[in-house]
């Protein structure tokens, strides 16, 4: 479990990232942080794991208040998963990279290789092994650096942006490895612009605008707010647009639909049996 | 690593803003050679003071001192290194005049890039005939250092994110711990050179062989004239350095 009380944090004194944030994050939930670029969401989440440290406020992993745990300890809880996987590949394998972090989080050798196998084989990415991070695609990449943190499992698992450049095959295979994930019990945050992404796959969602938490609650609900879509820009989902399309020509058809199957359902019901 | 902001243009309007970049480049050069020529303790602090009020003019004293404070550390490296490793007769006398030196060495040359802006820098190489390419790629290096720091720094927190202690250890696992950073930070470096080369070309880099500019820098009466006193300074130097014996309170030395 993670608690963030009114956490303010100011990079240099001149540009606040976090006026203020508060939240709880409960072991096994799926929470999508969405919100403009400059809200502080990557800021946010840099506190999770101890890379930032609030200059108000307090965070709190598993009980305990993360000012007393380094960062190398707070990455064993929470695995940080980063926008741009070149930040962190400087090994000429694979296998090497992703041991590498297990190494440093105190597995011993032998650990590290059986993780990594397990691991490569979970991602799909088993040919991989021996190749070298830098001749792979963009994408490739990033799945890479996705592994070198999913191999440590942690806890609680914060991806930055974990969709860009990946196509609807990639995302459809990165949906079905977080939920998979989750099931076994692991917490995952992510923090994402994708709407469609996260109204498929993420039931609880936390709006941010200006260093503040606008808005925090059931995807559905934060994501059919007009006020919270223009606060943090979003665009609403096409399922919201559908709906409201809907309801303006048959009023009986609720604003808010937040399935698919939802859609369907009200759809075959207008047209009264013709299907 | 405070210390570089020293070097980094600082939008402002000051007397020494407002100067022809050439003009500040002899000014420059002009302080840093007087700095090579002296190497005792009174005529190098005696060169240092008459920078500060050059910084005051550029309103930049305050980033100045702020510089000077984060590069304290090296100072004190360089003079405890030199001190014991020296074989003049005063080692430490003279370890404190070279630490002065770099300090007025530095100075003289952030006075210049404290206050020139990189594309003032590459126009005033191009009218000194230097070629548009050469000079381009110089002030897009000056203006991809802040980017690159900081990459530098999303770099080490990545890799502190994967248990990478950067301030733990002894000495050699301090070192070996730079590697994880810099490898990144130079194949970020590389893939970035491209993807800019890339875009420039399809931009029409190069297209039209004969360029014009917008705005010339043109030489004004009181750049001739920070140029006449900087060179009236420098031969004055020189002939103080090599023609008249210094008196001896200039050539104090510590006792040891």
């Amino acid at each position: 479990m993670i608690i963030v009380e009114d956490v303010h944090y100011s990079y240099d004194g001149i540009y606040t990232a976090l006026r203020g944030a508060s939240l709880q994050i409960e072991k096994g939930e799926r929470v999508a942080i969405m919100g403009t670029n400059g809200a502080g969401k990557t800021t946010l989440i840099k506190h999770m794991n101890g890379l930032l440290r609030p200059q108000v406020g307090r965070v709190i992993v598993d009980g305990v208040d993360a000012k007393f745990l380094s960062i190398a300890e707070l990455s064993r809880t929470v695995g940080l998963v980063w926008q741009n996987p070149d930040h962190q590949l400087f090994l000429d394998s694979v296998k090497k990279e992703i041991e590498f972090g297990l190494k440093n989080l105190g597995f011993t050798p032998e650990a590290a290789e059986e993780q990594c196998v397990k691991t490569l084989q979970n991602l799909g990415l088993e040919g991989f092994a021996e190749r070298s991070p830098f001749a792979l695609s963009g994408g490739e990449r990033k799945r890479v650096a996705l592994a070198t943190v999913l191999a440590t499992e942690p806890q609680v698992l914060a991806l930055d942006e974990p969709t860009i450049g990946q196509d609807a095959h990639q995302k459809e295979l990165l949906a079905r490895m977080l939920m998979d994930l989750n099931e076994r019990g692991r917490t995952v945050i992510v923090v994402t612009h994708d709407v469609e992404f996260v109204i498929e796959n993420f039931p609880r969602t936390i709006a941010m605008a200006e260093g503040r938490i606008v808005a925090d609650g059931s995807t559905a609900a934060v994501l059919s707010n007009d006020d919270v879509l223009e606060r943090c820009s979003l665009t609403p989902p096409q399922l919201t647009v559908a709906a409201r399309a809907l309801h303006r020509l048959f009023p009986q058809v609720s604003e808010r639909l937040s399935l698919l199957s939802e859609l369907e359902d009200v759809v075959s019901e207008i047209l009264g049996g013709m299907t | 690593m405070s210390f570089l902001e020293v070097f980094q243009y600082t939008r402002q309007a000051s007397l020494v803003h407002d100067l022809d970049p050439r003009s500040k480049m002899i000014l420059a050069f002009t302080l840093a050679f007087i700095s090579l020529l002296f190497l005792n303790i009174i005529p190098l602090i005696i060169i240092l003071m008459t920078m500060i009020p050059l910084l005051v003019a550029a309103k930049s004293l305050q980033r100045w001192a702020r510089s000077m404070k984060g590069m304290s550390y090296l100072l004190l490296f360089i003079v405890i290194f030199n001190t014991l490793l020296s074989t003049v007769s005063n080692p430490f006398s003279h370890s404190i005049a070279l630490a002065i030196r770099l300090l007025a060495l530095m100075t003289s040359f952030s006075i210049f890039f404290l206050t020139v802006h990189p594309d003032q820098l590459a126009q005033s190489l191009i009218q000194m005939r230097v070629r548009f390419e050469f000079a381009f790629a110089m002030s897009m290096a000056m203006r991809y250092v802040p980017t690159l720091g900081q990459e530098a720094y999303a770099i080490m927190d990545a890799q502190k994110a994967r248990g990478v202690e950067l301030d733990k250890g002894n000495i050699l696992k301090r070192i070996r711990n730079i590697v994880p950073i810099i490898v990144p930070l130079i194949i970020v470096s590389i893939r970035r050179a491209l993807s800019v080369a890339e875009s420039m070309e399809s931009r029409g880099f190069g297209a039209s062989g004969n360029r014009t500019y917008m705005e010339l820098l043109r030489f004004r009466r009181r750049d001739w004239a920070v140029m006449f006193v900087s060179l009236i300074v420098l031969i004055g130097s020189i002939y103080i350095r090599f023609f008249v014996p210094l008196p001896s309170w200039m050539l104090f030395q510590l006792p040891f």
